[in-house]
């Protein structure tokens, strides 16, 4: 059977008009780096352990940017809501730095990547369950499309995937320290917003 | 190896009741479990949900005040047992994972009940039943790429397949047609009466499962979805259920149950490889073992017969959980294009059938069709998980 593999979201054909759609695509896009990532060795996981973290930086901040914002403003009881989601992604960012300073090849390194992929699934779905249902309610179809635009845009600006042209996706994916990405990440997302940092 | 619950004392009832501690039980892991543990799980959830809901029928068609007692404390048990079981479902799945992995136990669980059922006419109940789950997972497979981005590969995990069965549209049957002949209670194979009393419960699951989390979706295709596979697990239960006698009396009834739970236990705790999830199978036959014999005395009391007289005399081979590949592609070449008439099957689209199907559909596509023209619109393809080559009917393989 030859391998099927499930585009990440962004190169489907959705039209992504609908913010929280496509924020659930992509946290099923995270769940098969994770699968990848633990199911390769050598180059193959480092490689697929960059994807993943250029992944993570790149959905969690266009949501403390776009989504995040907007769920504190516009849902009652938004503001506590918001609050438990950035622990959430704080704990797992201090987790994501932790690992990124381990080899892939070093023995500790997976049992941290399992703990990280345990704490990002309870968190994605809390943000389906809590938060993404209340803004699916609570805004209209131009709302949810203008924050699908930003994500979009966002991401433009910080690819999370090697691009067709570029001959090597391990080139491509040079990256640097999960903290500085995650910076420069903020300020594409900024930027794509029209907003300064 | 003969493993004789008759002949086995288990848990005193009075000790059977748990505290919270003991009832909050460790989920497992969706993305690193065995398939079949989680299969395991949702079978046994939905042997205890009949369980419970029986004893509640019979309590309301009985008089006694003292017996009302006795089904009321085995029944409080069995609602803790219940809890137990299905509460080792991990809150990070979503419905949809969860809704796949039901659909792959009835591929796995009716499949493997056909294949062991001796008697000719309820094995081609099986036979017919199960190409109509088998094709909800294809349907259900391609939902959960659209909405969440993930394969269904990674719930099955290659165990079984997810190619096309009996097309959907065309599960959507007259309900008269969908009554079977019931087995004789005193000439059938007592193996029998465990079976219908298996794909039944598990088939009510299902059917309580989709009628209340379908309107939990907010995306129009998969609310249209449950809706539509809804109703055909509504079908399926009207043709499980009239599979058993309904000359057995109520406390027959009740004997076959428990047995039937004791059964299904051990079956699991001999096959279980996580070993948490085999000690809650291990415990609860040994409470069920307790369950039965209760049942027995209120059937020698109120009947006036020994149990003995309705049941195996030692447990029948263990039902497994395994791959059935094979055997499934088998049916898929030689009985996809069936429907019922009557009691019966017939291979044309009589005019009852055809009937039915120009009232439901209302001249469009239903939602199991649009849900592939959406899927295509979205990946130019459909999701399959094909193992064993390409489909065995030419029709149905993919352009």
């Amino acid at each position: 059977m030859a391998e099927l593999t499930t585009p990440q979201a962004g190169d489907d054909h959705d039209r992504d008009s609908d913010v929280v759609s496509l924020l659930m695509r992509q946290h099923g896009d995270i769940r098969n780096l994770f699968d990848e990532v633990e199911a390769s060795t050598g180059d193959e996981r480092r490689d697929a352990f960059r994807r993943l973290v250029r992944l993570l930086a790149v959905h969690e901040t266009a949501e403390e940017e776009v989504v995040h914002p907007f769920a504190r403003r516009g849902l009652a009881g938004g503001g506590q809501v918001v609050e438990d989601r950035l622990a959430e992604e704080k704990a797992a960012k201090e987790t994501l730095a932790a690992l990124d300073d381990v080899d892939t090849d070093d023995p500790k390194f997976m049992p941290q990547l399992l703990a990280l992929r345990a704490d990002v699934q309870e968190h994605a779905r809390a943000e389906e369950r809590y938060e993404f249902t209340h803004i699916r309610r609570s805004t209209d179809v131009t709302n949810l499309a203008a924050m699908a635009k930003a994500v979009r845009a966002a991401e433009a600006m910080a690819p999370t995937r090697p691009h067709p042209g570029v001959e090597s996706g391990a080139a491509n994916m040079t990256l640097g320290p999960v903290a500085a990405l995650m910076d420069r990440t903020k300020d594409a997302v900024r930027r794509a917003m029209g907003k300064d940092g | 190896m003969t493993f004789n619950p008759l002949e086995q004392r288990g848990i005193p009832l009075d000790r059977q009741l748990r505290n919270w501690r003991e009832l909050d039980v460790k989920p497992i892991d969706p993305d690193h479990c065995d398939p079949y543990t989680r299969c395991r799980i949702i079978t046994m959830n939905g042997i205890e949900v009949e369980a419970i809901l029986f004893s509640h029928q019979l309590a309301r068609n009985t008089v006694d005040p003292e017996v009302k007692r006795r089904l009321a404390r085995v029944r409080y048990i069995e609602a803790q047992q219940q809890k137990v079981v299905n509460w080792l479902l991990p809150g990070v799945s979503s419905v949809l994972e969860t809704t796949i992995a039901y659909e792959q136990v009835a591929v796995d669980l009716t499949a493997w009940v056909a294949r062991m059922e001796p008697d000719p006419y309820l094995k081609q109940a099986y036979q017919f039943g199960v190409l109509e789950d088998f094709d909800h997972l294809y349907r259900y497979a391609n939902l959960y790429e659209m909405i969440e981005h993930r394969k269904a590969e990674s719930i099955v995990d290659g165990l079984t397949e997810v190619i096309p069965g009996r097309p959907t549209k065309f599960h959507h049957r007259d309900p008269v047609d969908n009554v079977r002949d019931p087995y004789a209670k005193d000439e059938t194979n007592p193996l029998s009466k465990l079976h219908a009393l298996t794909i039944m419960s598990a088939e009510q699951q299902t059917m309580n499962f989709y009628m209340n989390v379908g309107p939990t979706y907010m995306e129009p295709i998969a609310r249209r979805l449950y809706q539509e596979i809804g109703l055909i697990e509504e079908e399926h239960v009207t043709h499980y259920e009239s599979l058993v006698d309904p000359g057995e009396t109520w406390w027959e009834q009740l004997v076959n149950h428990e047995y039937n739970e004791c059964y299904l236990y051990y079956s699991f705790m001999e096959q279980e490889s996580d070993p948490r999830v085999k000690a809650i199978w291990e415990l609860h036959l040994n409470m069920e073992l307790e369950h039965l014999h209760q049942a027995c005395d209120l059937m020698r009391r109120h009947d006036g017969r020994e149990p003995e007289s309705v049941l195996a005399t030692e447990l029948p081979n263990v039902l497994t959980f395994e791959p059935n590949k094979a055997y499934v592609r088998e049916l898929l070449d030689t009985q996809i294009d069936l429907t019922t008439l009557g009691a019966g099957y017939v291979r044309e689209a009589h005019e009852r059938f055809e009937k039915m199907q120009e009232e439901i559909h209302g001249g469009e596509a239903p939602p199991s069709e649009r849900v592939m023209a959406e899927h295509d619109a979205m990946f130019g393809r459909e999701y399959r998980v094909q193992t064993e080559g390409e489909h065995p009917d030419p029709a149905l393989r993919e352009k």
